[in-house]
């Protein structure tokens, strides 16, 4: 199955290339989409081998996603696994979260750290996280043990149905509306996160759940 | 009385620069006479303060000028809201611009 990996990435540059290498070494083909990185993120992901999608201005997380599954679908490829540029996932596991929708199983594939491993994840973090899956069941109808997990593969037929409009974070609970109300058939895969010093610093502030909300609210 | 004559020589200048900005194009004239009709109800209802008295008395407002605050606010709030609802617009519309770009860059660069 002709697979793209999409990582999208911002200011990534110190850990993108690492990133690249260890799913390429998987066998993928890998696009970064660079959201107007003010560092050599582009430069450093184009010499390890990824395709690079360079947004000349930043456009926000959902926006480069978005990016990455138009070229993909502009490209032919029958699958597509969204992952993350900052060393949080193993590439490793990209095969495992694959599975499923290349078999034909299901059209999504959702990672979940709670069926799997989060390696050191704070406490705060998974405090929001319970938050988020109350917020999911009630708003999507979706049971998740996770949401917001960015470890996903997608089937390119399921892609072209959705209709993302979120730019930033928010999309996230966005695909998880798609899913739930295009009825596509999904299923979760345990995947292991790790929490590194690098990833946390790099990461989202907690506050930021209200902006998403917000997001979600009032950008309809 | 004194503030009758500051609002409304306040009012003329903004009637005057709708006026350059018509002659400069940056308005159209649809635009134009919106903004010259709200000026000119505006300095009727500030000349004649009697109008808007007469009007809030009708609705059950005690004040003319408590009148002409809530409308105003009511008209601030609807305007902030068309505008957030236009950024919005552009923002998204940026967006699509950028992916563009980028996708259009990249098929330029494979068939190199």
């Amino acid at each position: 199955m002709k697979t793209l990996v999409i990582i999208p990435a911002k200011n990534e540059a110190a850990k993108i290339g690492e990133v690249v290498s260890g799913v390429m070494a998987q066998g993928f083909e890998v696009a970064v989409i660079d959201d107007g990185s003010s560092d050599d993120t582009g430069v450093v992901a184009k010499h390890a081998g990824a395709k690079v999608l360079h947004h000349i201005i930043n456009r926000g997380q959902g926006a480069s996603v978005k990016t990455g599954i138009k070229y993909g679908l502009e490209n032919g490829y029958e699958a597509m696994v969204f992952f993350d540029a900052d060393g949080q996932m193993r590439a490793d596991e990209i095969n495992k979260v694959l599975e499923p929708v290349s078999s034909g199983s299901c059209e999504v594939a959702l990672g979940s750290r709670n069926l799997g491993v989060a390696i050191d994840m704070p406490r705060v973090t998974r405090m929001v996280k319970k938050l988020a899956l109350i917020f999911t069941l009630l708003t999507s109808r979706l049971k998740l043990t996770d949401t917001h997990n960015g470890f996903q593969a997608w089937s390119a037929g399921a892609l072209r149905q959705i209709n993302l409009v979120q730019d930033r974070y928010a999309y996230a609970s966005e695909l998880l509306h798609e899913i739930s109300r295009l009825k596509l058939r999904y299923m979760e895969v345990p995947v292991t996160i790790i929490y590194t010093q690098y990833s946390k610093k790099k990461g989202q502030s907690i506050f930021n759940a209200f902006n998403i909300l917000w997001d979600l609210i009032f950008k309809k | 009385m004194l503030i009758q004559i500051i609002l409304i020589v306040a009012i003329a200048v903004m009637i005057i620069r709708l006026i350059v900005n018509l002659r400069s194009s940056k308005i159209n004239v649809g635009y134009f006479a919106l903004w010259l009709i709200i000026w000119l109800v505006a300095i009727l209802f500030i000349w004649f303060p009697g109008i808007s008295s007469y009007l809030a008395d009708t609705v059950g407002v005690g004040r003319g000028v408590d009148l002409i605050v809530y409308v105003a606010i009511i008209a601030g709030f609807y305007l902030q809201f068309k505008l957030l609802m236009r950024i919005e617009k552009m923002e998204k519309d940026i967006t699509k611009i950028t992916r563009q770009l980028a996708i259009k860059d990249i098929d330029s660069a494979d068939k190199k």
